[in-house]
């Protein structure tokens, strides 16, 4: 049969077909296909742990690569350097071969090596360098201590070997004596000195001021700049302390609880010249700490800026291997043969390019074993495969949403594109609020390059319904100009089929009807703008709103139906079409299709003409079920209008029990027949020959290779073939179309009454544009002077604002919403069965663009 | 001008219209989309334009307000 051209009409033919590929080609055949991603491969491995399977150590090392490369991409954010992202419109990057990826793990392998070591030597350089300054602290500050202290030195009694010495000698009298430069360590007083936490210094003073019962004499300063802990880059505030005690044990003492608290003690010498000694040489060790730490800092981030530059075109080559890998793991290995068998759903017209696809690369590898592509029969359902292009994508989108397909049943999205935008503009009519509806979709296509890369989530959104939005906004133009409103206000296009005549006794604020022009003339498009702003303007345009929304939900039901009868047609199930289509057509268009007839039947009478009054149509058809045979009130809308009334009223009675019940019967008695000639069920005895009844039960172990069929020259790897296994019950079908009947035939009413919400919106949409409009704009009108223009101004943008935020953008998705469940509820009812299930191929396309984490490296 | 024979004019213009999508519509595998769409959303529109124009042909009231100024009588 000659393949039909896919089309987005229905799901694109799919064939089953099996691959049989040379072991050692199997990355660079998967990595083809996935660069056409046309194939969804099935799991021949399901019985198969994830950790046994043939290509776990590959997945494993790429793992460890991937490990790495976010290793350097955090050490980059941590240093600040910039990820230059990889853009993939623009580059595209060339499949890798197996040696540049091994060099790629190589390298990354080095690459983690050496900056796990600058980074370990950094931060202990960082600590040295905190240490040294810590000490300079100490140093800086007991030195002014003991700079302090010196001065005060001589008045401190010398020894205490002389009783008779005084307390405190004269000045004078030690003045120019030669044992000025008496230190410490001559009255046998040592120190400590060091660096503690700011917050610990209480408790700490507390703590020595107890254990020594007050012998010690404790001097603290706070070190101004807060220090740098390099374990975790935070910065404490710190204090220098010096503890002046008596006695060596007390010292040693005193060193160990400040150890115990936490503190750094550091050795000062009490000398003043081998103290500025110790100062210079902290300094210069200080500096050349800082020289090295420059220098490994510089090597680090030159080695990152290196690693930034490329690190994003990495990671996608490796999540592109590992990818290849799990698919390779979806493939059964035949050990005996060295060869790879995989089956894989693909579409029957790109068949030949999938076929040219693995002639090259078998040509490329210079193989003398060709590749063989297979297709083969399968009563498996095939995934729904629904070509979209960037118009249709979000149209598809939206009916996805609700449910996929079934194979090769009418796309319920083809309709989708007009009706569920017109509908949304029926709701939506006002011609200046879709102007900027209609500007915001033509600037998001016509900036569509620079907007696709806004990653802000709700405005992704609306980006991706930008078609819907262009198509919404320009039925919402047409109907704004059907409903001859422009935010609110009345447009005169055409001159009005309305006069409005001076009475002889006019005066003002008198209550005047206009008079139908007399020559036939009826206004040529849309509203005429009299009624605009008239006090019964709501009766009329409630009525005609309402009937409109009858008409066209009857439009858009019996729309829908058609598609049953030519899914029917095409699935060849006549027994669909006589059972179901034919019978619901006519209860539905019985009642509903008789009201709209009706309805326009009406508007085309001239009632003052024919001096009748014009009947009510909602009491007719009560009465048409209450009491059929008459009319209500006598009012009459044509000569015979009973006769006709009952008949269809019968006619769509007597429907019910057809749909009741002719679908079961004749499906029993088809089964009857078939088995009456000895045929039976497919999945009843019949198996695909490589899996035979006894062996269906017995796990079937990795690398168990297909048996081979001669005749078909075929064979299905993959169990659970047994899904359509399918056997005629007539309760469960009888059940079925009880329940699909009584469904069809209140949802007839049901719907019809649902689709009411197109006045109702349509009506709330202009009530609140009204109020808008003279809550605001009409305030400012009426006042003059420089109050009335600054009212104007401030008013205008009042207005303006809550026109776009509440009238667009809330109203709009408000009738969208509700054109949504039309599309959905009202109009998938009629004919789609959604029973399929997506086709979703091996694509490196769609695989980067779904990842989250590759997300920050894709510019 | 816009008389009640009109909407047979304009059954008779989106018939044209019609046609002319049908053969107009670029081909490929699109064709089925462009036609389905263009036909649809062209008869939509006439549904619309000609249910708001028989709604208006024999109206059984009239606009009636009681703000109108005197110049704008007739």
């Amino acid at each position: 049969m000659a393949p039909r051209q896919d089309t987005p009409f229905r799901s694109a033919d799919m064939s089953m077909v099996q691959l049989y590929v040379s072991n050692e080609i199997g990355r660079e055949v998967v990595t083809a296909l996935g660069e056409l991603g046309l194939c969804q491969f099935r799991d021949l491995n399901e019985d198969v742990s994830a950790f046994q399977r043939t290509y776990t150590q590959e997945i494993r090392r790429l793992d460890n690569v991937e490990r790495q490369l976010r290793y350097f991409y955090s050490q980059m954010e941590k240093t600040g350097i910039p990820l230059r992202k990889l853009d993939l419109d623009v580059d595209r990057l060339a499949s890798p071969s197996t040696t540049e990826i091994d060099e790629l793990s190589e390298r990354s392998e080095k690459l983690e090596q050496r900056i796990s070591a600058l980074n370990d030597s950094y931060e202990t350089l960082k600590k040295r360098e905190g240490d040294l300054t810590e000490w300079r602290w100490v140093l800086r500050e007991a030195g002014s201590f003991f700079d302090r202290a010196h001065g005060s030195v001589e008045e401190i009694r010398a020894s205490n070997d002389n009783d008779d010495a005084p307390l405190l000698s004269d000045v004078e009298q030690n003045q120019g004596a030669p044992d000025a430069e008496r230190s410490f360590s001559g009255m046998n007083i040592g120190f400590v000195a060091g660096v503690i936490n700011r917050d610990r210094i209480g408790s700490f003073e507390r703590i020595l001021w107890r254990t020594l019962r007050g012998n010690l004499y404790m001097n603290q300063s706070e070190i101004p700049e807060p220090l740098v802990d390099p374990a975790n880059n935070e910065s404490i505030n710190k204090n220098v302390f010096v503890i002046f005690a008596h006695g060596k044990e007390i010292l040693a003492k005193i060193r160990k609880i400040s150890e115990s608290m936490g503190a750094d003690v550091y050795s000062v010498d009490e000398n003043s010249d081998l103290r500025r000694d110790q100062i210079h040489e902290v300094n210069s060790r200080l500096e050349d700490v800082q020289n090295v730490l420059r220098n490994t800092q510089a090597t680090l981030q030159a080695e990152l800026n290196q690693i930034s530059q490329s690190l994003s075109a990495w990671m996608v080559l490796i999540s592109k291997e590992k990818a290849v890998y799990n698919t390779l793991n979806n493939f059964s290995y035949d050990r005996a043969r060295r060869t790879l068998i995989a089956e894989a759903w693909v579409p029957s017209n790109d068949l030949p390019l999938i076929r040219s696809t693995l002639q090259d690369v078998t040509n490329r590898a210079g193989l003398s074993v060709p590749s063989i592509i297979n297709e083969i029969k399968t009563n498996k359902t095939p995934p729904t495969y629904l070509k979209t292009n960037k118009f249709t994508e979000g149209f598809q989108t939206i009916v996805n949403a609700y449910g996929t397909a079934t194979y090769q049943e009418v796309n319920p999205a083809m309709p989708v594109i007009v009706t569920f935008p017109f509908l949304f503009a029926v709701m939506f009519g006002d011609f200046g609020h879709a102007i900027i509806m209609l500007s915001a979709a033509i600037a998001m296509i016509y900036w569509e390059k620079p907007l696709k890369k806004v990653t802000f989530e709700l405005f992704a959104m609306i980006f991706y319904g930008r078609y819907i939005a262009l198509v919404m906004a320009l039925f919402s133009v047409f109907t704004g100009l059907i409903y001859n409103d422009v935010f609110s206000k009345s447009m005169t296009l055409f001159p009005s089929a309305w006069e409005w005549k001076k009475p002889d006794n006019w005066k003002e604020g008198m209550s005047l009807t206009a008079e139908l022009n007399d020559h036939g003339y009826r206004y040529p498009f849309g509203m005429d703008f009299a009624w605009h702003g008239s006090d019964n303007d709501l009766l009329f345009s409630n009525s005609y709103k309402m009937k409109m929304s009858i008409i066209l939900g009857w439009c858009h039901m019996t729309y829908s139906l058609c598609f049953s009868y030519i899914n029917a047609r095409h699935f060849k199930k006549p027994i669909d079409i006589w059972g179901n289509f034919v019978p619901g057509m006519i209860f539905f268009q019985s009642i509903f299709g008789y009201l709209v007839i009706c309805i326009l039947y009406k508007w085309s009478v001239n009632w003052e003409e024919a001096g009748a009054s014009p009947p009510g149509l909602l009491n007719m058809l009560i009465y048409m079920f209450l009491q059929p045979g008459t009319l209500p009130n006598g009012e009459r809308l044509y000569k015979g209008q009973e006769v006709v009334q009952v008949i269809l009223l019968l006619l769509a009675f007597a429907q019910v029990p057809v749909l009741l019940f002719l679908k079961p019967f004749y499906l029993r008695w088809e089964n009857n027949r078939a088995r009456a000639k000895g045929y039976r069920g497919i999945g009843e005895v019949s198996r695909v020959s490589a899996l035979d009844g006894e062996d269906e039960d017995d796990s079937r172990p990795n690398g168990h290779g297909p048996s081979f069929d001669d005749d078909e020259g075929v064979a299905m790897i993959s169990q659970n073939i047994d899904e359509d296994h399918e056997e005629f019950e007539f309760s469960e079908v009888m059940i079925h179309q009880v329940i699909h009947t009584i469904e069809f035939c209140l949802n007839c009413v049901s719907h019809t009454a649902s689709y009411l919400r197109l006045w109702a919106l349509s009506l709330a949409h202009q009530q609140l544009s009204v109020v808008l409009w003279s809550m605001t704009m009409e305030l400012a009108l009426v006042k003059t002077g420089v109050l009335g223009v600054i009212m104007i101004v401030v008013c205008f943008y009042a207005w303006f604002f809550l026109s776009i935020a509440i009238l667009v953008c809330m109203e709009g998705t408000s009738a969208m919403l509700h054109s949504l469940r039309l599309a959905w509820v009202e109009s998938f009812s009629k004919f789609a069965e959604f029973a399929g299930w997506p086709f979703q191929p091996f694509s490196f396309d769609t695989m980067l663009e779904e990842s989250e984490e590759l997300k920050e490296y894709l510019g | 001008m816009a008389q009640g024979y009109s909407i047979w004019i304009g059954l008779a213009v989106i018939v044209a219209l019609c046609v002319a999508s049908w053969f107009l519509s670029p081909k490929g595998e699109n064709q089925v989309l462009w036609r389905s769409s263009l036909m649809l959303a062209i008869i939509s529109c006439y549904l619309m334009w000609l249910i708001t124009f028989l709604a208006q042909l024999h109206p059984l009231i009239a606009p009636r307000r009681s703000d109108l100024r005197e110049a704008y009588l007739e």
